[in-house]
């Protein structure tokens, strides 16, 4: 385990700097399927030897599952923060001598493919044991560009997390909808991610789709680009209900090769910016 | 009779909310549909429309940016912030935001 202090190895694959990574929160609607998608998305992109590391804000479970992670509940320990001094703005901050980085490598679950896993814990009951774990996760995430990580988060469903800064981190928004009205409806309220200055780019995957021109109906409904679409496909279903991860379970399903397609054009566009 | 359901995204709680409100109210029951989901979609499945759904949001959210003044009893609140939904169901949407540092999620 890297001590905060310690300096990196001279055998770290991320020694040599990289200089642009992805940036990506997955948002929409409770059941569209982002957790799904992002958990695949993140091991496709570790197993072509890539470094990422997946940021769970979620209360409850979900993204650990898609990865193929155990371990689902377990928050940053308290150690990571300490008492901000008073007059600061926010309780806690990271304890002193401790980077985004370093505690990226000594907190954050290793999964399949070497898929990294950081999340500020699970509720459990009415006590709220994690106050100390969400503002180690938010100190993390917020100096998480000065890391070499590919960056997936899975925020919670709906719209609260994604307007008060949860998806802060990102350079690209991709909201997961259903060909459904209020799946589609929670999506344009999401598309409002994109507005005003320094925004992410904003850009839709059509999940579970059942007809040719369903793609273009979510496009239509929520004024958002689709960048992948994938069918309603009972391998995720399966694999949903045996809890194992859909890359494992159905590694040449529907939706696996959507999301192989949708890694090669974000690569693409990576390659195409400035 | 006062029921509030919950449960992980996707698995019908807005659905078994909407039918709930909508059978017990076919019944004679005098039924009130608080939608307290930050992202209220309860008037999609309660059946009002989504003009109305988008309206009772808008509502909802002019009174946290100030426009609008907070109702100063239960009836003025369901009668200036709700909306008839269809068998006699009283529709209101009742999110609102707490303890959001570092951020309720």
């Amino acid at each position: 385990m890297t001590s905060a202090t310690q300096p990196v190895s001279a055998d770290d694959p991320f020694e040599d700097g990289v200089s642009r990574r992805l940036r990506i929160a997955f948002v929409g609607k409770g059941g569209a399927g982002k957790s799904s998608i992002a958990g695949t998305l993140a091991r496709l992109l570790a197993a072509g030897g890539e470094p990422v590391v997946c940021l769970d804000s979620d209360p409850l479970p979900g993204l650990a599952t898609s990865l193929g992670i155990a371990t689902s509940d377990a928050g940053i320990p308290d150690e990571a923060v300490e008492e901000a001094p008073e007059g600061e703005r926010a309780r806690y901050r990271l304890a002193t001598g401790l980077t985004s980085e370093a505690a990226i490598r000594r907190y954050a679950d290793t999964g399949p493919d070497g898929v990294r896993f950081l999340q500020f814990g699970k509720t459990r009951g009415h006590v709220a044991p994690l106050m100390r774990s969400q503002f180690a996760f938010r100190h993390i995430v917020a100096d998480i560009d000065d890391t070499p990580w590919h960056v997936i988060g899975d925020l919670p469903a709906g719209t609260r997390q994604p307007f008060f800064g949860w998806a802060g981190f990102a350079h690209l928004v991709l909201v997961v909808a259903e060909p459904a009205m209020s799946s589609m409806l929670s999506a344009k309220r999401l598309a409002r991610l994109g507005e005003g200055e320094n925004a992410p780019l904003v850009a839709a995957i059509a999940n579970k789709t059942r007809r040719d021109d369903d793609a273009d109906l979510v496009s239509q409904a929520t004024g958002l680009p689709v960048w992948a679409s994938a069918p309603v496909d009972p391998a995720v279903r399966e694999a949903e209900h045996l809890g194992v991860p859909i890359i494992d379970h159905a590694p040449d399903s529907p939706t696996v090769q959507a999301l192989r397609s949708l890694l090669e054009r974000l690569h693409n566009e990576e390659r195409s910016s400035p | 009779m006062k029921i509030a359901v919950v449960g992980k995204g996707g698995v019908g709680k807005t659905t078994t909310a909407s039918v709930l409100a909508r059978g017990l109210s076919q019944r004679g029951c005098d039924v009130v549909a608080l939608d307290c989901d930050t992202n209220a979609n309860l008037g999609l499945s309660l059946g009002v429309g989504l003009e109305t759904t988008e309206r009772l949001v808008a509502l909802r959210q002019a009174l946290d940016e100030g426009e609008e003044d907070h109702a100063p009893s239960w009836d003025e609140m369901l009668a200036r912030f709700g909306a008839d939904a269809p068998d006699g169901v009283r529709l209101t949407t009742v999110n609102r935001i707490e303890n959001m540092d570092p951020g309720c999620p």
